[in-house]
C-alpha cells in the first residue's frame, strides 16, 4: 500500500467518523417537517447557510 | 476502489439521506456527485485556468469559465425573477471583501485549488489537497468568527443587479461585463491562440446545469465554504473551545440553529460530500497524477490552504460562492471579487514558481 493510498484511507475514514459522530450527537431530524423537494414554487422561504452571508 | 462498489456506496448513502434526513438532501447529494464528476472528469480547475492565462497566454480555461458564468446567469437571473423563494448570493461590498478576495486569489495558486478545486482534488486522492481540506475548514471557521471585526472596517449594503435594473437589465449588464472580460483576455493573449477546448466546454455546460439544479432544489445558489466552516464550528463547540452565543456570526439565529442540527441538513455540506464522492468515482478510472512534494512544499501548501479558508470567509465565498454564484445571481460583490482575486493570483503564481510547485 503506497503512502498516497494510506493517506486516502485516513482521509475517508476520518470524514466518515466525523459524519457518524455528528449525526449521533446532533438534535434528531424532524422528519415530519421535511423541506420541499423543490424550493422553487414551494411557497416556503429558504433559510440555508451560504458563504455570501454576512450574518 | 472500483466503480461498482463505489456506485453501491453512493446509492446506500442516498437511501440513508432519503430515509433519515430528507428527500431533498438526498437529491442534492446526487447533484453534488454530478458536480464532483464534472469538475474531476473535465479537470475544471478555476485556479489552473487563471494560471494558464497568465503564464502561457492560454485562454481556454478562462473561456470555459466565462461560458459557465454566462450559462448560469441565463438560467439563474430569470428564475430569481420568477420564484420569490429563491435567494441570490448577495455579499456586502466591503474592506473585508477586498482583502479576502485578494488573499484568496494569492493562496489558491500556492495550494493549487480553490474551494471546489480543493474538494475535487481531495476526492481524486491528491495528497496535498487531502491534507489541506481540514485546514481549509478550520480557516473558514476562524474567518467567520472574526468576520464582524473585518466588517467593522467598512462596508455597504449588498447590491443586487436584479433589484437595481430588473431581470432583463441585470442579465444584459452581466453578459456585457462577461463580454468585456473576453475582450480583455483577447488583448492579453494576442492573435493566433486556440480559444476553445472540448474539456472546458463540456465541463462548463455540465456545471451550469448542475448549479441551476442546486438553485431550484435548495432555493439558494451553489456554495462550498459555509459547509466547511460549519464542520469546524461544530467540532470546536463539542470540544468546549468556542462559545457561539458570544459571537456575532454564530450567535445569529439561523447559524446557531444549524450548529444544533446534523450537518446532513446543511445544503452546502451535502453538495460538498457529493463533490468528494463524484470525484472519487472519477478517480476509479482516471486517477490523478501528482508529483511528490518536499517537506518545505508541504508546509507552505498547508499554510496556504489554511489562509485560503480564512480569506474565503472574508471574501463572502470562493470561486463558487462568490464568483460563480455571486455573478450568476446578479451580485455586485462577485464582480469585485474577480479582479481582486486575479490581482492576488498574479502574485500567487510567482510564489508558486519560487517554491517550485
Amino acid at each position: 500500500m503506497s503512502n498516497t493510498h494510506k493517506l486516502q484511507a485516513v482521509f475517508w475514514l476520518s470524514l466518515a467518523a466525523f459524519l457518524a459522530w455528528d449525526f449521533k450527537t446532533s438534535k434528531p431530524v424532524d422528519l415530519r417537517n421535511e423541506p420541499p423537494l423543490i424550493a422553487a414554487g414551494s411557497g416556503q422561504a429558504t433559510s440555508g447557510g451560504h458563504c455570501s452571508m454576512a450574518k | 476502489m472500483k466503480r461498482l462498489p463505489l456506485t453501491a456506496l453512493l446509492a446506500a448513502f442516498f437511501l440513508f439521506l432519503a430515509l433519515a434526513v430528507s428527500i431533498r438532501q438526498a437529491v442534492l447529494m446526487l447533484v453534488g456527485v454530478g458536480m464532483g464528476a464534472a469538475l474531476a472528469g473535465a479537470r475544471f480547475g478555476f485556479t489552473t485556468g487563471w494560471r494558464q492565462l497568465i503564464e502561457q497566454r492560454n485562454p481556454q480555461g478562462v473561456v470555459g469559465q466565462v461560458l459557465l458564468l454566462a450559462l448560469a446567469s441565463l438560467a439563474a437571473l430569470p428564475l430569481l425573477g420568477q420564484f420569490s423563494e429563491l435567494h441570490a448570493a448577495l455579499g456586502p461590498p466591503s474592506v473585508s471583501l477586498l482583502m479576502g478576495a485578494f488573499v484568496f486569489g494569492l493562496t489558491m495558486q500556492i495550494a493549487d485549488g480553490c474551494g471546489s478545486g480543493t474538494l475535487y482534488k481531495a476526492g481524486l486522492g491528491v495528497p496535498l489537497n487531502m491534507g489541506i481540506l481540514p485546514l481549509f475548514a478550520l480557516g473558514s471557521f476562524l474567518g467567520s468568527v472574526h468576520l464582524d471585526s473585518w466588517l467593522s472596517l467598512g462596508q455597504m449594503a449588498p447590491v443586487s443587479f436584479s433589484a437595481e435594473y430588473g431581470t432583463g437589465g441585470a442579465l444584459a449588464l452581466t453578459l456585457a461585463l462577461l463580454a468585456a472580460v473576453l475582450v480583455a483576455v483577447r488583448l492579453w493573449v494576442g492573435a493566433g491562440q486556440t480559444w476553445l477546448d472540448k474539456r472546458w466546454l463540456w465541463g462548463a455546460v455540465a456545471l451550469a446545469v448542475l448549479a441551476t439544479l442546486n438553485l431550484l432544489l435548495a432555493g439558494q445558489p451553489w456554495g462550498v465554504v459555509y459547509g466547511f466552516g460549519l464542520w469546524a464550528a461544530k467540532v470546536s463547540v463539542a470540544l468546549g473551545a468556542f462559545d457561539p452565543t458570544a459571537n456575532a456570526f454564530w450567535g445569529q439565529a439561523g447559524n446557531a440553529q444549524r450548529l444544533t442540527q446534523t450537518v446532513f441538513m446543511d445544503v452546502t455540506t451535502i453538495t460538498n460530500i457529493g463533490i468528494l464522492g463524484g470525484a472519487l468515482w472519477v478517480s476509479a478510472k482516471a486517477p490523478a497524477d501528482s508529483k511528490p512534494l518536499s517537506t518545505q512544499q508541504w508546509v507552505i501548501g498547508l499554510v496556504a490552504g489554511f489562509v485560503m479558508g480564512y480569506s474565503s470567509r472574508l471574501a463572502f465565498g470562493c470561486n463558487i460562492g462568490a464568483m460563480l454564484s455571486g455573478i450568476s445571481t446578479g451580485s455586485l460583490h462577485g464582480w469585485i471579487w474577480v479582479p481582486m482575486a486575479f490581482a492576488g493570483t498574479l502574485i500567487g503564481v510567482r510564489v508558486r514558481r519560487h517554491y517550485q510547485f
